[in-house]
């Protein structure tokens, strides 16, 4: 495989109409993504009395019951049920096998609400797990949300997660409006041990639901009680507008950004809707924030990156590098936001990277060997890129935070990867 | 009783892919949703087999599900045979491409004139049968396909039916390996199921015999005899006796006689491991059970040794179905729902109970649980030298025996 080659094959950021444009590397793939229903455990499995029924072939329910056993996701008992669909569901549907098994769960345990999960086979042949879940739902007297995770139409396991917590807003009830506030889209690390719930403390504001990070089905039931919802991951936008729309709940964005001047906005947004005045601490962060920013930029201006998958959002994480002066050489993603976008706009106006989907990267040794970047961001084999005088950024770190502390660590790993990149430059020179 | 609490059997398909993914020098190309790969990684890790430019997916869109485009399809198999050169490539349907109805067959029949590697076309969705059925498929697969006639491999013995799906299954066979060294001074030629290259298997007529240590081995051991007249003996060798034995048959097989102080040694520990059947011994009449949970060969070893070394009474619970066994031997069960097998694990105590990591997990805890099959998740494998096999496997066997029956008495084991 050629690397000139595959280059050749790649589309333009700024050629890219729709997400479905963005080019494969390959037409083979390794390892490719996750799936929605991967997605869809993460989600669930972190709500507590609630447990998860699969609905699939052996390999999806096997592969999902074996991850929930790591002691990680829930070990041996962890709440994840499987329905096992054989040929004769495919050809007859497998309604019957479903009430069947879930009448067998309602006998053994006692969960406060069931996620229904089709996958791909349940999908193709049209079983109706809504209907089911609806019928369950009166039957049992509990909530049983259906969620849909089947993977020829999407291309990761994202709207897994978005489906999952999108539909807990059918668990909810109209509550009188109280001072606290829910975190929606809560996938990585625990909310209290962020910035960002250090500020709301000190000013006295009371967290509800973090969902999906380790709530209760009664946190949801009760979750419109809260003055505003802190979205922290695009996952949950379709909730956020859903909660908008039934409750009137407003919204506020506050993503993992990375760019002190987006941080500061959120802040204020949400400090507007919770009828407060803006904390101190907060203009401080920012000052500090900034400061660290210009202290940055000499040593990242000019390197030059490949950007593979981080915890951040992917076009304002991409912006604010490119206003660190770095350039983008090929981002992977599978998404494309709809233009104008503020974001986007701004790094096609200063820089012209290629753009690919992401989780390919077998084929993308041949490509580093052309492009020579200096900095690889994402999950790669980091020896394989010191042989080729890359340095991996790590940004995982970044997963449980939000705030101003975003900057502070990005800015941090960003600078000591440069650093190093420039000593393998030299290594490999000599 | 559909629900499952814990683990279904893995499918045909899983292992037909863990046992494909064993042949070096060949990708594994699936077609259908990346996800499953994806997934699959870590099961396949858990295994030891080396996914990194062994396994590839193409993905598939709603547009191909729709409109049964294959062009994905025949793109990354001329993509792959130019980008790394694999001597096969082996295309695996998926559940989704099964069921819309993608004939897999003839588009590898028809990419295969554009492509140096040999393409090899695996009609399976995965909703067929369980791991069992799939071991057989793969194997039967692989040497329908791959030896060639005429090779100059005399003095070997082939393994038949080495799975990564058993747990031990490396050092088994280097315990095999030595044996066979020990016993005839034969060599292995290839070993089917474990990372076996493509030249090798090619080279496989060549060898004076087949060995198939499992059931599901048995099929293709009749190809490969059909195909180059090659002898087999079935059978996997557990304890002092069962080893002895499977060493005799192989002897015959062969015609040659086994080394005389190989025979001695197995012969004196069988001897010294029944002194547990001496119930002066074990200070007046105590019942001893066992339970073993696996695979239908595995059962059917362990249990003979055990009964030899002194424990009363064994149950055998088959992990997978027994459609495909032929001669099913008796006492051995399998459960059509998880609730059964759940309920029964449940109900025993002060058992040996020599098992997978699921059903030790459900024991009661008074059973003294040892891992001897999949799955094994929680039982990470380093050790290359550590046998459930063989001389050595019964050692540790007997050690476990040992210590089992030296538990203090409770009042359930009386």
């Amino acid at each position: 495989m050629i690397g000139k080659e595959l280059i050749s094959q790649m589309k333009k950021l700024r050629d890219v109409e729709r997400a479905k444009d963005i080019r494969q590397l390959t037409y083979s793939i390794f390892p490719g993504p996750h799936c929605p229903l991967m997605g869809a455990m993460l989600a669930v499995r972190s709500i507590k009395d609630a447990c998860m029924m699969v609905v699939g072939t052996e390999e999806c329910t096997y592969y999902t019951k074996s991850t929930t056993m790591n002691n990680m996701f829930g070990g041996m008992d962890s709440p994840c049920f499987s329905v096992v669909m054989n040929y004769h569901d495919v050809a007859f549907g497998s309604h019957k096998k479903i009430e069947e098994a879930f009448a067998e769960l309602m006998s053994e345990y006692t969960p406060k609400a069931v996620f229904l999960i089709s996958t791909c086979l349940g999908e193709i042949i049209g079983d109706d797990i809504d209907a089911m879940a609806e019928t369950f739902s009166k039957q049992y007297g509990i909530h049983v949300a259906p969620v849909h995770t089947e993977h020829f139409k999407s291309e990761n396991h994202i709207p897994g997660i978005a489906n999952a917590v999108t539909a807990c807003l059918h668990m909810m009830k109209d509550m009188p409006k109280g001072n606290g506030i829910n975190v929606l889209g809560q996938r990585f690390g625990s909310f209290s041990s962020t910035e960002l719930f250090r500020v709301l403390s000190k000013a006295g504001c009371e967290v509800g639901m973090a969902l999906p990070g380790g709530c209760s089905v009664s946190q949801i039931e009760t979750a419109a009680s809260a003055k505003v919802n802190i979205v922290v991951d695009a996952t949950a936008l379709e909730l956020a507008k859903g909660m908008k729309e039934s409750f009137g709940t407003p919204y506020v964005r506050f993503e993992r950004f990375a760019a002190p001047a987006d941080i500061f906005k959120a802040y204020t947004e949400l400090f507007g809707y919770l009828e407060a005045s803006l904390p101190s601490e907060v203009e401080d962060l920012h000052k500090q924030a900034v400061e660290t920013v210009g202290d940055a930029k000499p040593s990242l201006k000019n390197v030059r990156y490949i950007y593979g998958n981080t915890p951040l959002p992917t076009y304002e994480f991409n912006a604010f590098m490119v206003s660190m002066g770095m350039i983008p050489q090929l981002i992977q993603t599978v998404e494309l936001p709809e233009k104008p976008h503020e974001y986007l706009d701004y790094i096609l106006e200063n820089s012209d990277p290629y753009v690919v989907k992401s989780a390919n990267i077998a084929p993308l040794q041949y490509v580093y060997d052309e492009m020579k970047p200096h900095l690889y961001l994402g999950h790669e084999y980091a020896l394989r890129l010191r042989q080729k005088g890359i340095s991996l950024v790590r940004t995982d770190q970044a997963s449980a935070m939000l705030g101003f502390e975003v900057t502070q660590v990005v800015l941090s790993e960003l600078t000591r990867a440069a650093a190093e990149a420039k000593e393998l430059e030299k290594e490999r020179a000599s | 009783m559909s629900l499952y609490r814990f683990l279904p059997a893995p499918s045909h398909r899983m292992a037909v892919m863990w046992t494909l993914m064993s042949v070096k020098d060949a990708i594994v190309l699936e077609y259908g949703p990346a996800g499953t790969t994806h997934y699959s990684m870590g099961l396949f890790g858990s295994m030891g087999l080396s996914n990194e430019n062994r396994l590839f997916t193409t993905h598939i869109s709603e547009d191909d599900v729709v409109m049964g485009d294959v062009s994905r399809l025949e793109n990354a198999i001329v993509e792959l045979d130019a980008s790394f050169k694999p001597k096969v490539i082996f295309v695996m349907e998926s559940g989704v491409t099964s069921v819309i109805g993608t004939d897999i067959h003839g588009v590898c029949k028809h990419i295969q004139e554009k492509v140096s590697a040999h393409v090899i076309s695996v009609g399976e969705g995965g909703l067929r049968g369980d791991y069992a059925t799939g071991l057989c498929e793969a194997y039967k697969t692989i040497v329908s396909q791959l030896p060639v006639d005429g090779a100059q491999q005399q003095q070997t013995i082939n393994i038949l039916g080495a799975s990564a799906g058993s747990y031990r299954i490396t050092s088994d066979v280097w315990e095999l390996k030595d044996l066979f060294n020990r016993a005839f001074g034969l060599r292995v030629g290839v070993c089917l199921g474990l990372e076996t290259p493509v030249k090798e298997i090619q080279q496989m007529s060549g060898a004076s015999l087949n060995v198939a240590l499992r059931t599901e081995a048995i099929p293709c051991a009749e190809i490969l005899k059909d195909r180059f007249g090659t002898p087999f003996v079935y059978g996997s060798p557990y304890g002092y006796s069962g080893t002895l034995s499977w060493l005799k048959e192989i002897g015959v097989a062969l015609g040659v006689d086994i080394n005389e102080i190989v025979e001695e040694t197995l012969a004196q520990k069988d001897q010294e491991s029944r002194q547990n059947l001496m119930p002066g011994m074990m200070g007046g009449i105590r019942q001893f059970n066992a339970t073993i949970v696996g695979d239908y060969d595995l059962l059917r070893g362990i249990s003979a040794f055990l009964k030899e070394a002194g424990i009363t009474h064994v149950n055998m619970i088959c992990s997978h179905g027994l459609k495909d066994v032929t001669h099913k031997a008796e006492g051995i069960t399998y459960f059509e729902t998880e609730k059964e097998r759940l309920m029964f694990l449940k109900s025993i105590n002060n058992h040996l109970l020599l098992a997978d990591d699921v059903s030790m997990h459900v024991a009661p805890k008074d059973n003294m649980g040892v891992c001897v099959s999949f799955p094994f998740s929680k039982h990470p494998q380093v050790a290359t030298h550590l046998p459930i096999m063989g001389e050595r496997g019964a050692d540790m066997l007997l050690e476990l025996v040992e210590r089992f029956m030296a538990r203090p008495v409770t009042s359930t084991n009386k």
